[in-house]
């Protein structure tokens, strides 16, 4: 909860808690999330507007068999309260299903080894195109000098592959001294390798797109594309997903 | 016209520990950004980011710090700070964070980013106090803050010309 206002205190207008399920052992269950309400009874304010700070929940799927990724498919009551989503792809396989089949928002990058896999520009490509957005975590990079050699390497070899889009930098913080404010990531960002105005939008723009990608997978079932069609009776064509029919009136 | 151009970098210090407050002080504060900097660019950064180093303004009530750096090797600065962890002092050590708030081409535009700042976090302030007289205390260096030429509420400071 210390970290939480810290964070408000620092600048940031939407918080995401993380929850991590590694699936090594034999059956995990995946927990409620915890409900934001529960932690503050009123949240507080954002500096200098007026509306209140968002926080959301997140999980995070360490995955190093394929088949964990069947939970994700399944329809399991409890992943739908989570708001975003993230996986974190242990084999190049899986980081290849991960960007193109996988319904997530997030694919974790590991900073804290060597990756054991090189990226490939087709999967990553796929991933832009999908909206899935890639993650570096920095507070490693504050504790341990080794951590960051490994950060700053895998950082880099990512750009590479991908120009810098579709990045987003989060702070894995367990004690509110290891936040950093939104300026001091942004100038984090240059150092992985970033352009200045890539390197702020992976702190801001980036991560709004995410929440709007984690909003959509949660609501979206179908979709209405209405056409106004050019007659002087006035007839609006709708189509709809298979399980309505349409109305038509003439 | 030739004139050495400095960039200056205004940072609050952030802690848990509210002795540490008490320990801020120029020379601990730069002998911890100048070791960051040395950790994680090297010599190099080291000796870049040193050439015309110095902490300008400190005011430990607040924890505000004013940097000073060429306008070079700002970038190698501003991305070293979030790597500082402890401040050192009279042989104690307190865990801190460093959190950038600007960086300006004068002393004088980081003053106004400076009073600007303090007057929202008042009014912060001012929205969770409960005392009544500090409401009326609040209010009133709200009302008064203002760039002046003397000494005004955010700190005294002469003017850089920026030419050495």
């Amino acid at each position: 909860q210390n970290i939480l206002i810290v964070c408000f205190s620092v600048g940031y207008s939407a918080v995401a808690l993380n929850h991590v399920i590694d699936f090594k052992e034999k059956k995990q269950e995946i927990i409620k999330p915890v409900s934001p309400s529960e932690l503050f009874p009123s949240l507080p304010i954002v500096q200098g507007t007026s509306k209140r700070i968002k926080v959301l929940t997140r999980l995070t799927l360490v995955v190093s068999d394929p088949s964990h990724c069947n939970l994700l498919r399944s329809t399991s009551a409890n992943i739908r309260l989570y708001d975003v989503i993230a996986v974190y792809p242990k084999t190049e396989k899986l980081f290849h299903i991960a960007c193109t089949t996988l319904d997530v928002d997030l694919v974790c990058i590991n900073v804290t080894e060597k990756l054991p896999f090189y990226f490939r520009r087709p999967p990553v490509n796929m991933a832009i195109d999908r909206g899935i957005y890639f993650e570096l975590l920095y507070t490693p990079a504050i504790k341990d000098s080794t951590m960051r050699r490994y950060t700053i390497s895998n950082a880099i070899s990512l750009m590479q592959i991908c120009k810098g889009k579709n990045i987003v930098i989060s702070s894995a913080a367990e004690r509110p001294l290891e936040l950093r404010g939104p300026y001091d990531v942004a100038n984090l960002g240059l150092l992985f390798g970033l352009s200045e105005s890539e390197a702020k939008a992976a702190v801001s723009t980036n991560c709004r797109a995410t929440m709007l990608h984690g909003e959509t997978r949660k609501t979206a079932c179908g979709v209405v594309y209405t056409v106004k069609k050019p007659r002087k009776v006035e007839e609006e064509e709708a189509t709809m997903p298979a399980c309505k029919k349409a109305k038509t009136q003439a | 016209m030739v004139r050495f151009k400095n960039r200056y970098v205004l940072c609050e210090v952030l802690s848990d520990d509210p002795r540490c407050r008490q320990c801020i002080e120029e020379r601990a504060v730069g002998l911890a950004v100048r070791d960051a900097i040395g950790r994680v660019h090297g010599d190099y950064g080291l000796a870049c980011c040193s050439v015309s180093f110095t902490v300008k303004y400190l005011n430990a009530y607040t924890g505000m710090v004013l940097l000073r750096c060429r306008k070079d090797s700002y970038r190698l600065l501003c991305s070293a700070l979030p790597f500082v962890r402890h401040l050192e002092s009279r042989a104690q050590r307190y865990p801190c964070a460093l959190n950038t708030l600007h960086v300006g081409g004068t002393i004088r535009t980081c003053q106004k980013f400076l009073i600007q700042y303090n007057r929202r976090q008042l009014l912060m302030l001012l929205q969770n106090c409960t005392n009544e007289e500090e409401r009326q205390c609040i209010q009133k260096s709200l009302l008064s803050c203002s760039l002046t030429e003397e000494q005004s509420q955010s700190g005294d400071e002469e003017d850089d010309d920026g030419t050495e």
